[in-house]
């Protein structure tokens, strides 16, 4: 029986399925961005922005949309939040913008976004989609964060900007440079599989 | 039955579409003044950046190129500013260069690489840029490449410093008949 | 970003240098998710080949135009999905009345391209690198083949790896990762190709 709100939806962004440890989507802006703390904090907001206001809608209008025509409404939906996203980061922070660069406005074929709009908010009630499409945007962001402590932290000696390592530390630049992304999260996995194995026993 | 079903389908397509279409276009009209004003104060800071004495930046297109001539506060054409393209290691770098009325460089700012990090990228220091000030064309090679250049590379980029010298040092000699009045 | 005349050199930059999949992490999704078959993978390398020139194409005609003249640029994202979208639609249609031997073959990766942000990630660095219509013809061509290529040697490795003594927490998806981080090294190498 669905519950009017339940908070489940939520965490279980957070964690228990959390989208990219556990769905495996969204790898593209994931490791594209990740060298770099501020600019994942960025496309975290972005993302999560996208991802909650078009479960909203969708959700909103899930009743009057016919089934064949479910996924070109849907993606037309996203797209029109992505491209208000793309232009407000360009007014309010150009440096974000440019760095983000193409993968702004690739948040609409983000298997995330339109994963969560068919599986979910065209299914359920508002407030539900509006916790799920958070949960699992903050699951994100929290993944991409953590992976460009690492990679920043280490690769270049800063996070944010700021040295985090003594004067005489070299920067271990390979987790900067595209292989380092890949390295990063395929041992994540391997963690999170490590710990999922734990709890079993 | 089912052609009823398509319409309707394709009627909530263009319906939704339409709204979204409007929307946009709102959103647009909204940012764009923004988006415009912060570029021209990007250009503008690093054409001050240059010439610090420049008080007005004149965009003037001669043929394909473009530069700004800059005016200092007495209304005198203090030198000029061009943007140009260089090959380097990992494509083309876009850089800015201040050239000032005795044909010397007044200083270098590089807009976009793609050169490695911690290597190639070294040239957007000012540790490297900053030899260029008040060097002339003559002067304007690699140390390791003529005797007569004064500019040190990068230790393990020197593809990429080689591509900062040659990319200005083409540009001048191009311009080296058209004389700043 | 790439305005050299010389078009070889625009097709080699997207095929090795700047490899859409290992550098520049476009297309990641479908590329972890097929490549444990080669078979797969070379259906899927085809697929991407022939959708991503046929809608870059079209999205960089669109855009010039039909966008730019009238000054809709930010209708940008929308247009060039829905063209996507709809191109691959028409081309399942087209190839399953006329191909169907292709179709066998081809046939179930050409909608899942759709949401592939490699094709729509193309198209746009196409417009801004400010290419020009045959500029842009190239680089999708290129980009495409260093996808398929990319992926085969994907597959290649994964099918080896699958007989190979791995630590349990290692198995399947991280192995996976760690092996695309070895092949964006090698393809790193690449970078000072410019030069010859």
């Amino acid at each position: 029986m669905k519950r009017l709100i339940d908070f489940k939806n939520f965490t279980k962004g957070i964690w228990k399925e959390n989208p990219v440890l556990y769905l495996m989507l969204g790898l593209c802006p994931l490791l594209a961005i990740s060298g770099s703390v501020s600019d994942s904090i960025g496309m975290g907001i972005a993302f999560t922005f996208v991802l909650v206001c078009s479960n909203i809608i969708i959700s909103l209008i899930r009743r009057f949309v016919p089934a064949h025509v479910r996924i070109p409404v849907f993606i037309v939906i996203i797209a029109t939040f992505v491209t208000i996203t793309d232009y407000s980061v360009a007014a309010f922070s150009p440096q974000l913008h440019k760095n983000l660069g193409v993968f702004l406005p690739l948040i609409v074929v983000n298997c995330i976004v339109l994963g969560r709009a068919e599986a979910f908010a065209s299914k359920n009630n508002v407030i539900n989609s509006f916790l799920d499409g958070l949960g699992m945007g903050i699951g994100f962001t929290i993944i991409i964060v953590f992976m460009a402590v690492i990679r920043e932290g280490i690769g270049n000696g800063t996070i944010m900007g700021r040295p985090v390592f003594p004067e005489n530390y070299k920067p271990f630049l390979f987790m900067i440079l595209p292989p380092g992304a890949f390295l990063v999260i395929g041992f994540l996995i391997a963690l999170k599989n490590t710990i999922k194995g734990r709890r079993k026993c | 039955m089912k052609r009823k079903e398509i319409i309707g389908g394709i009627i909530v397509l263009f319906l939704v579409t339409s709204l979204c279409g409007f929307l946009l276009a709102e959103v647009y009209k909204a940012t764009s003044p923004k988006i415009e004003k912060q570029k021209r104060l990007e250009e503008e800071k690093l054409n001050k950046e240059i010439f610090p004495e420049g008080e007005k930046f004149e965009k003037v297109k001669k043929g394909d190129v473009e530069y700004f001539v800059v005016y200092d506060k007495k209304k005198r054409k203090i030198g000029r500013i061009y943007t140009i393209k260089s090959l380097g290691y990992g494509g083309y770098i876009y850089l800015k260069v201040g050239i000032d009325n005795n044909f010397k460089i007044k200083g270098v700012k590089i807009l976009q690489h793609n050169e490695t990090p911690g290597l190639g990228a070294k040239i957007t220091e000012d540790k490297f840029l900053n030899q260029f000030k008040n060097i002339g064309i003559e002067n304007l090679y690699l140390k390791k490449d003529n005797p007569k250049g004064k500019i040190d590379s990068i230790t393990g980029a020197t593809i990429s410093s080689r591509a900062v010298v040659n990319g200005i040092r083409k540009l001048m000699e191009k311009i080296k008949n058209e004389k700043i009045d | 970003m790439l305005n050299e005349q010389n078009l070889f050199l625009i097709f080699l930059s997207a095929f090795l240098v700047n490899n859409i999949l290992l550098i520049k992490f476009l297309g990641l999704c479908s590329f972890f998710g097929i490549s444990s078959d080669i078979k797969a993978s070379v259906g899927m390398g085809l697929a991407v080949i022939f959708v991503m020139v046929m809608a870059c194409s079209v999205s960089w005609v669109v855009y010039h135009y039909i966008l730019a003249p009238f000054h809709l640029e930010f209708l940008r994202t929308l247009t060039f999905i829905l063209t996507i979208a709809s191109l691959v639609q028409f081309e399942e249609i087209f190839i399953r009345k006329k191909a169907p031997a292709l179709y066998k073959s081809l046939g179930i990766y050409l909608p899942l391209i759709t949401t592939n942000c490699a094709i729509l990630g193309v198209a746009f660095l196409g417009i801004d690198y400010k290419l020009t219509f045959i500029q842009n013809l190239l680089y999708s061509f290129g980009a495409s083949c260093g996808y398929c290529l990319s992926i085969l040697l994907f597959a290649g490795i994964r099918e080896k790896l699958s007989t190979a003594p791995i630590p349990e927490n290692l198995k399947g998806i991280p192995i996976a990762f760690i092996t695309a981080s070895l092949m964006s090294l090698a393809f790193l190498g690449f970078k000072g190709l410019f030069k010859l």
